[in-house]
């Protein structure tokens, strides 16, 4: 019998989105052929949750759901103190979306010193500095299926992935969610009329879209395999980032009617000289409606 | 004697008191918590559209649709396109059945001592997940329903993939679930009958027959459901006698010592929310005579969450019809956010019941937000002499693994109920 990769899911302060994304991983019997889970949230395991915390099981991979505080506990026993214990046996980490890679949503929770396991939002933590060698983080709110379960067969097949500064696999994250939209020429020819409900126009003037600042694959894998938010007209809430979640997402911040947040590597200046020139293209196809009569 | 239940998005712990080898009364408690509504005060009250799917990775989306609504009532004069309206109510359809698949072969068969079924589970739900994709632009954690409607623009197209998902979904219903045309299992009016039928649930309801189980897991036999759309009916149930002449305003929330999940009581009283509440207030036949035969037991309660799931199926494609494409996807407000200062409430049927949402805003701003989750009213922990929903279904059990049975009958969720 082939030796399969053993994974313990460790959920922190989490909503268990990351546990259902995975769950739309569309080839899950070859995955499960592959790797077995010494604990998940929903898949049986071998081991409970008490066993988990109570004593030592062998494992090659910790997965780390939510965020992390020293006084946050599963089955009464703090989840720092359970991420100390297997951190020491694994070959690997891996922080499963933003909570547990850069705090997320409940960084804000109430908790002591919430953080992800090596950032608070962008600051380094000082915390698990000697595991840095050992993680690689796969954030978004939740994490795309693929982008997690590629990133386990990378560690199994031992393919060395190059990280990005907040450990991410450059993979899936040196691409921003604004590569493949299908509202892209709307925002090369700045047609800066977008409303809700349409299947034309660009939510980055006007409506908070991050997908040129933010990194990630959505419009490159897509979700479900079948869509992205962007897509469906839905503004990119930036929430594979470590400011997710700013404030106001639904809005624009503007300076002087330019966005404050420019595509990333874009500075002020040019973005105004290519505005100015490419609004000046007027393109009639753009101006009504993608189906006309 | 202290049990820790898992894999229910989270823990739950039970306290179990036996009397004369019976149980005799179980304490529930919740061991965290995430203060979602503290981190939605002093937000931008849009913003709540993002936060509060993140509630939880299993009904997140309904989350979403009672913020969109809590907020929607907020406004005066807001219109809202039918087109909206029915796009809103499929991809809320197609959460509760992906959410009945995945409790059905993830947490009930192994309680029946058999194994997980992960692909039955996730084959059906990713469909589901797909459907909502088309919408919401991904499954979970979409936020596509804003005030006004909904983001997106659906094609023709779009329609014909959507059927495609829904065909693929009630096929695998026919060849696993229930083996039978999806009519047969809908117009069957006799529970008894649905025990020749062959298929995974079936099987299952013999096997409760056979193990002599059909008198476990009885309450009160006292429903209520809150959330009404196209297809559920706002009531109570109460031995059968329905009356939908319900206010919010008597629902209460309390807190409780030993626990960080808050107990939920509609006129002072403890009532059951779910699928079975639903079909009880509905008044669907099949599920209707298996209550009448076997009471507010596991068999009932399983056969309903079960069963909605071919109703919404059947359900939703009726609704696809009435979708009328040359609407509106969505109606921008009369009135800018930020100028409003108002209050307003939600309920919608979530996979596991009602789902209450309230918000006070100011300025467009979070003033405060409260959330009560269908978790809350199974689970909340009542005194001896007042035992919770839950709590009394579980009293004289003899062992505590019927207790976990009948515990997760109720498809607890542990993460919307420490929100």
């Amino acid at each position: 019998m082939k030796k399969k990769m053993r994974i313990l899911w460790l959920s922190a302060i989490a909503c268990n989105g990351n546990t259902h994304s995975f769950l739309n991983y569309p080839y899950m019997e070859q995955f499960l052929d592959d790797f077995e889970f010494i604990y998940h949230p929903v898949i049986d395991s071998e081991y409970s949750l008490k066993d988990i915390v109570s004593k030592e099981i062998t494992c090659d991979i910790l997965l780390i759901e939510g965020a992390i505080s020293k006084e946050f506990k599963r089955a009464d026993v703090s989840v720092v103190d359970i991420i100390e214990k297997y951190s020491k046996i694994v070959q690997k980490i891996v922080t499963v979306g933003t909570c547990a890679t850069f705090g997320g949503i409940f960084r804000e929770s109430g908790y002591e010193n919430t953080s992800g396991l090596h950032f608070d939002q962008e600051e380094p933590s000082e915390n698990f500095q000697d595991l840095l060698d050992k993680t690689i983080s796969v954030s978004g709110c939740p994490v795309h299926h693929e982008v997690l379960v590629n990133t386990l067969y990378a560690i199994k097949k031992e393919v060395a992935l190059k990280l990005d500064n907040f450990l991410r696999p450059k993979e899936f994250y040196a691409y921003t969610v604004h590569n493949g939209c299908t509202r892209n020429e709307y925002f090369e020819y700045k047609v800066d009329n977008h409303r809700f409900g349409e299947l034309e126009g660009c939510m980055f003037y006007d409506h908070g879209c991050q997908a040129p600042f933010t990194h990630g694959s959505c419009n490159k894998i897509l979700w479900n395999e079948v869509n992205s938010k962007t897509r469906a007209g839905l503004p990119c809430m930036g929430c594979t980032e470590p400011t997710f979640p700013r404030q106001n997402l639904f809005n624009t911040k503007k300076n002087m009617a330019i966005p404050e947040n420019l595509p990333v590597g874009v500075g002020k200046r040019v973005y105004l000289t290519l505005a100015g020139i490419s609004k000046a293209f007027k393109i009639d196809r753009l101006e009504k409606k993608l189906f006309d009569d | 004697m202290i049990k820790l239940i898992e894999k229910i998005e989270g823990e739950a712990k039970l306290n179990f008191n036996f009397k004369e080898g019976r149980i005799d009364f179980v304490d529930i408690e919740f061991m965290s918590t995430r203060n979602i509504e503290n981190i939605l005060r002093g937000k931008n009250a849009f913003d709540a559209l993002v936060i509060n799917p993140r509630v939880c990775g299993i009904c997140g989306h309904a989350h979403l649709i009672a913020t969109v609504q809590a907020l929607e009532s907020c406004y005066d004069n807001l219109e809202l396109s039918n087109k909206a309206k029915i796009i809103r109510e499929l991809t809320l359809n197609f959460e509760l059945i992906q959410n009945h698949f995945k409790w059905f072969y993830l947490t009930m068969l192994p309680l029946f001592g058999h194994k997980q079924e992960i692909l039955k589970a996730t084959y059906p739900s990713q469909l589901m997940g797909k459907a909502i994709a088309i919408f919401g632009g991904q499954y979970p954690h979409t936020s596509y329903a804003v005030v006004g409607g909904v983001v997106c623009e659906i094609t023709e197209i779009d329609i014909i993939k959507l059927q495609h998902y829904m065909v693929e979904t009630l096929k695998f219903v026919e060849e696993n679930l229930v083996k039978t045309k999806s009519e047969n299992f809908l117009t069957c009016e006799d529970a008894g009958a649905l025990l020749d039928f062959e298929g995974d649930l079936p099987d299952i309801l013999r096997q409760i027959k056979k193990e002599n189980l059909l008198e476990y897991g009885k309450s009160y036999d006292r429903f209520i459901s809150f959330g009404h759309n196209s297809y559920f009916k706002k009531g109570k149930s109460l031995k059968t006698k329905v009356t939908h002449n319900i206010s919010i305003l008597h629902v209460k929330e309390s807190e409780v010592p030993s626990s960080f999940a808050k107990n939920v009581s509609f006129k002072d009283k403890y009532y059951e929310v779910g699928p079975l509440a639903r079909a009880m207030v509905n008044k669907t036949p099949l599920i209707a005579d298996a209550n009448k035969k076997y009471g507010d037991s596991i068999f009932s309660r399983i056969l309903a969450r079960v069963c909605e799931i071919s109703q919404l199926l059947q359900h939703s494609k009726e609704l696809i019809k009435d979708l009328d494409l040359s609407e509106e996807s969505y109606i921008e407000p009369s009135m800018d956010i930020s100028k409003l200062s108002s209050s307003g409430y939600s309920a919608v049927e979530a996979a596991r019941g009602t789902l209450i949402h309230k918000v006070e805003i100011e300025n467009g701003m979070i003033k405060n937000y409260e959330i009560i989750t269908p978790t809350q009213w199974n689970l909340s922990g009542g005194t001896k002499d007042k035992h919770g929903v839950s709590q009394k279904a579980m009293i004289g059990l003899s062992d505590v693994k019927t207790a976990e049975l009948v515990f997760k009958s109720f498809d607890v969720c542990s993460v919307c109920t420490t929100h």
